[in-house]
Order: structure tokens, then C-alpha cells, then sequence
């Protein structure tokens, strides 16, 4: 469904992404993981279009969207939560949804109905402001508010960012739940164990290379993941 | 000993207090002297000292004051049925000022509604779209001129010289815009500001099309169907059509979808770049749309004055634009509208006090940016970011 192909991405003179090959097949759930400044969110922002590679490849669905302006990828159906959440706190939570309806891909009727299906908490706070909700609920809010344009493809960028633990695990059950419903899932997380556990593969990404490939399980055994990623003393 | 000595200390606070803001009072009316002589120095130290010691003991109270002031909110104070109300008679008023008003207020009013016009036209880029613009006076400026220009030289009447001008500096927006979006925040209030002193030295240097510094003079009035628009009072009323249908375009298209995308851009740009909104696009046309009303602005104050020189477009002249627009409140179309008849009229008031009235209203300005950031009417609270 989307392959990148030895892609080089450069911020200024700095080579942030250092020819990155990766996959994933429809219906898939696949994680990124690795340390910060590893080049994960300046791979999904590639992949969106806001950042330009200097070489190589994009491929979604055989098509080549590396050229593409961002609001063109989101119609094609990539859609991405970034990092931080980043909703609207000024508009109400409503609002904040109908911009995710905004590229015009799908009625948001049935839009509405499915993130209020997922997320029945953002139903009863429709009028509120965004920036009123707490942490977990703003992470709801801008997983729902991707889900407007109806995607094929979801970019996750650290969902579990400075959330509860119990929250974390309430929103990695979403996203398989999402998954099951027919959305591919590309997930970016430095809570290595809980994002392997969720996906069927995944990449592990350091200073701007993939380091190993494989997985979840595999990579979860992987003594080198372990220790470095997990936490665990070999 | 410990409760005297806590007890002794604020009193030794407060007397320094007295005391800087005694000698405070003491220069400025030193500097005052030579202006006015001396009995005027001394009432004007009284004046200064008792200002400063009460501001000074207010500064203790800072946080109470301002922790009761957003209780009253004023775009809250109406509700919709009593501001349709108060809408309406406004109009009201507004339609009747030329049959009570003498001529000076009815230029005043004529004035007033110019700057309103203009004022939401910076207030779809500073207040919509997030973007601030400090040289907002070139597009206004480039109204002026095409319309002065394209009357002169080329003969246009007004309703032809009007939507030419119009046409012209939508074009100058959008190629402005075109280098500086690339920009954010700062970088993009230098280079409007650059933008708009470029435009004024070309207006003033370029002596064989704009007669530079002498202006352009003889600019016939409007007329409708050959009916010339000679009284103050009938282009009063051609003014008060164009505040209003300007107040009516911008609100729908702030409750469109570009409106839509306009305020997702301000606050977040990158959240509405992954949410497919074309940002670029966006911004562009709102600096278009910001120089559409410029140019109408300009249109008119030409017309009106029948003379244009560039003089009439410096740098103070978009700062006070941006003023009308962060004093009403930033992004509320009803605040803007507000605070620029305050701007306009305050100081036509103030001509009494002819050397201090911009002291006032700085002052003013001030103070209002301690108790009510946001703005007479920007209920909202918005934040400025590139």
C-alpha cells in the first residue's frame, strides 16, 4: 500500500533521514520505534508531504506521491495525527472535527457517526472548546479529527505522549479497533513494548536508518531492542 | 523581633515607591518647563506625581483588578436578540448623523468610516488568518494612487476607476504575499513593513508618474448617473454603503469555509497543512481579500479628498491600523468596527489638548494592554502567531 524507498530528507544541511526502505501492506497495523531525534516524525511528516526528500521515493497504492503538495495526500487518503496532538483550542471539539473534514473525502455524516461511535466522550463534549478537554480526551480529539477524511491510511505520530498509563492502553485498543474496521495503521511510538505488542511488524529506526526489520514479536525477543528500547538488562 | 521587622518592611517598600515616583514627576516636568513655563510645570509635577504613586499602589492590586475585569465580557454583555437591536439602531444613527451633525463631524464620521473599512481588511490578515502585516498602508496606498492614476491619466470616472483599482491592488496583494509567505511571525512583519516604506518611496520618487512628494491634485468628486456627489452629507452616505457591504462580504466569507481555514491556519498551522488544508493558498487569499478592502478604503479617501500625495501613507499610519484592530479585538468583526471609530474620533476629540492627545492615547493603549489583552471584544482570546 506505501512504500518508501531509500528516501533522504534534510533539514538544512542536516540529513535527517538517511536512505529509510519501508512497507506496509493493507490492513496492517506497523510500528516505528526508536530514540528521539531517530528521524521517526520526520519520516511521517515526509510521507504527508510537509517535508520534501532530497532523493528517493514515496509510493502510495503504486502511485508516486513524493512530488505532492500535502492537501493533495490527505485527499488521495493519508491522513496523520502529529505529534502533540496539535488541536484546535479556540474552536469547540465540533469544530475542531468538521476541519477534519475539510479535503472533502467521504460524507461527515457518517464521519461523525464513527468517531462518536469510537470515541462517545467527544459526543457529549461537542460544544466545548479543544483546548478545555484533558490530555487523553485532546488524544481522542485529534485521532477522530484524522478519521473525518475517512482514510486508508492512518499515520499515528506518539499517541501515548505524556498520557497515564491506563489512558495509553485505552487508546492503543482504539487503534487496533480502527485497524479492524479496515484502516492500514502506521504507528510512531518510544513506548516500544505496547506499540510491538499492537502491530504485526515493525521498523527500528536510529539516526536516521532502519536499524532492524521484522516482527513484533521477533523485534519484542530481539536483545538488542531489549536493551536498548525496553529497558532490560541482558 | 521577627513580626516588627516584617511589619517594618513594607512600609520601607511603599516610601521608596513615593520617593521614585517623586522624582519621576520632578524630570518629566523638568523636561515640561521650557513647553509651558513654570506655574504650568509645577501643576503638571502635582499631576504626574499623584499618577504615579496611584499607578504605582495599584501595580500591589494588579492581579485582583485584572481577575475581576474578564467577568465583564463585553461581546457577552448583548445577547442576540438585544444586539440585533442595538444593530439596528446604529444604522439608524449612523443613516441620520448628516441631518443633525455639522460638516466638520460629518467629515469626521466620512473619516471614521474609511479606517473602518480598512481596519477589516488588516483585520482578515492580522485577526482571521493569524499573520501580521505592518505595512497594511501599502495597499492602501496603491488603492489610492491606481485609483488617482487611472482618473487623471486615463480619464476613468469614479464606478470605473473604483473596481479597476480594486482589481489592480488585489493583484499587488496576491504578489506580495507570494515572497513573503514564505516567511512566519517577525520575519513576516519585517518584510510587510519594508514592503510598505518601498511602496511609499516609490510613490514619492517616481516624479514623472506620481509627481512625488507634490502629490496628485485635481481629482474630480464622484458622481452617481451624472448626478455629481457634491455635499459632504451624499458621500457620507456613498461611504456608509461601503462600510456596510463591507461588514456584510466579510462576514460571510469569515463564516465560509475559507473563513473556516483562515482560523485553522492561525492556530495551527501544521495540524491544518495534515488536515488537507492548502495553507499557502489560504494565506494568499487572504491578503488578497485584506487588500481588496484596502483599495476601497483608498478609492474612497481619494475621492474624497480630491488630492493624494504620499504622505498620507507612512509607517505611523499602518501602525494605527493594527492599533484599531488589537484595540476592538482581534478577529471580532463588531470590536474592529469599534475600535476604529474609537481611533478616529478619540483623538478629533482630544484636538483641545492638541500636544498631548497622542500621550493620552498612548497612555490608553497601554493600560488597555494590562487589563484587557485580548481586546474590547475578543471574547475568544486569540494568539498571534505566524
Amino acid at each position: 500500500m506505501l512504500e518508501l524507498r531509500d528516501l533522504h530528507t534534510f533539514y538544512g544541511p542536516i540529513e535527517a533521514l538517511r536512505g529509510i526502505d519501508l512497507e506496509i501492506s493493507q490492513g496492517e497495523i506497523v510500528s516505528l520505534i526508536g530514540n528521539n531525534g531517530a528521524g521517526k516524525s520526520t519520516t511521517l511528516m515526509t510521507i504527508s508531504g510537509i517535508l520534501k526528500p532530497q532523493s528517493g521515493d514515496i509510493l502510495f497504492e503504486g502511485e508516486s506521491i513524493r512530488e505532492s503538495a500535502p492537501h493533495k495526500i490527505v485527499r488521495m487518503g493519508i491522513s496523520q495525527v502529529p505529534e502533540g496532538r496539535r488541536i484546535f483550542p479556540k474552536l469547540t471539539v465540533r469544530e475542531n472535527l468538521e476541519m477534519g473534514s475539510f479535503s472533502g473525502r467521504g460524507d461527515a455524516a457518517s464521519a461523525f457517526e464513527m468517531v462518536f461511535g469510537l470515541f462517545p466522550v467527544l459526543q457529549e463534549r461537542q460544544n466545548q472548546f479543544g483546548g478545555t478537554l484533558s490530555g487523553g480526551e485532546q488524544q481522542m480529539l485529534a485521532i477522530a479529527r484524522a478519521l473525518m477524511c475517512h482514510p486508508k491510511l492512518l499515520l499515528l505520530d506518539e499517541p501515548s505522549l505524556g498520557l497515564a498509563p491506563i489512558i495509553v492502553s485505552k487508546i492503543f485498543k482504539t487503534i487496533r479497533e480502527i485497524n479492524r474496521e479496515g484502516v492500514t495503521v502506521l504507528l510512531v511510538e518510544q513506548n516500544a513494548r505496547a506499540a510491538l505488542k499492537l502491530s504485526r511488524r515493525g521498523y527500528v529506526l536510529e539516526n536516521g536508518q532502519i536499524l532492524l526489520r521484522g516482527n513484533g514479536a521477533e523485534l519484542l525477543n530481539n536483545n538488542d531492542v531489549k536493551k536498548a528500547y525496553l529497558g532490560e538488562q541482558i | 523581633m521577627a513580626t516588627s521587622v516584617s511589619q517594618k518592611r513594607p512600609a520601607r517598600t511603599s516610601e521608596g515607591v513615593l520617593l521614585k515616583s517623586l522624582v519621576a514627576a520632578l524630570w518629566l516636568s523638568f523636561l515640561f518647563l521650557p513647553l509651558k513655563g513654570l506655574s504650568a510645570a509645577v501643576v503638571f509635577f502635582f499631576a504626574v506625581a499623584l499618577v504615579l504613586v496611584f499607578s504605582r499602589s495599584l501595580v500591589k492590586y494588579h492581579k485582583t483588578i485584572t481577575g475581576m475585569l474578564p467577568s465583564v465580557r463585553l461581546s457577552g454583555l448583548f445577547p442576540r436578540e438585544r444586539m440585533r437591536i442595538l444593530i439596528f439602531l446604529s444604522f439608524l444613527f449612523a443613516a441620520a448623523v448628516p441631518l443633525f451633525a455639522g460638516d466638520y463631524y460629518i467629515d469626521v464620521a466620512i473619516l471614521a468610516g474609511i479606517y473602518i473599512i480598512l481596519a477589516l481588511g488588516l483585520n482578515v490578515i492580522i485577526g482571521f488568518t493569524g499573520l501580521l502585516n505592518l505595512g497594511f498602508a501599502a495597499f492602501y496606498a496603491i488603492g489610492a494612487y491606481a485609483y488617482a492614476l487611472l482618473h487623471t491619466k486615463m480619464g476613468f470616472g469614479f464606478w470605473t476607476a473604483m473596481p479597476a483599482s480594486l482589481v489592480l491592488t488585489t493583484l499587488a496583494g496576491f504578489l506580495l504575499a507570494v515572497p513573503a509567505l514564505r516567511l512566519r511571525g517577525d520575519y513576516l512583519a519585517i518584510v510587510t513593513l519594508g514592503f510598505g516604506e518601498i511602496t511609499r518611496l516609490i510613490l514619492n520618487n517616481w516624479d514623472s508618474l506620481t509627481q512625488g512628494p507634490n502629490g496628485i491634485s485635481g481629482i474630480a468628486r464622484p458622481e452617481i448617473i451624472s448626478f455629481p456627489l457634491n455635499t459632504l452629507a451624499s458621500y457620507y452616505y456613498l461611504v456608509l454603503c461601503c462600510v456596510i457591504f463591507s461588514i456584510f462580504i466579510i462576514r460571510r466569507v469569515h463564516a465560509s469555509r475559507i473563513g473556516r481555514a483562515w482560523i485553522a491556519i492561525r492556530e495551527d498551522e501544521i495540524a491544518s497543512s495534515v488536515l488537507g488544508i492548502h495553507a499557502t493558498a489560504y494565506k494568499l487569499y487572504a491578503f488578497a481579500f485584506g487588500a481588496f478592502w484596502a483599495s476601497l478604503a483608498g478609492s474612497l479617501f481619494t475621492a474624497k479628498m480630491q488630492f493624494v500625495s504620499p504622505e498620507s501613507f507612512t509607517f505611523m499610519e499602518s501602525v494605527l491600523i493594527v492599533c484599531m484592530v488589537i484595540l476592538g479585538g482581534l478577529g471580532s468583526i463588531t470590536g474592529v468596527v469599534i475600535g476604529a471609530l474609537i481611533l478616529v474620533i478619540l483623538p478629533e476629540m482630544l484636538r483641545e489638548v492638541q500636544l498631548y492627545r497622542m500621550l493620552a492615547l498612548g497612555a490608553g493603549l497601554v493600560l488597555l494592554m494590562i487589563f484587557r489583552p485580548q481586546g474590547l471584544f475578543g471574547g475568544k482570546g486569540v494568539s498571534l502567531r505566524g
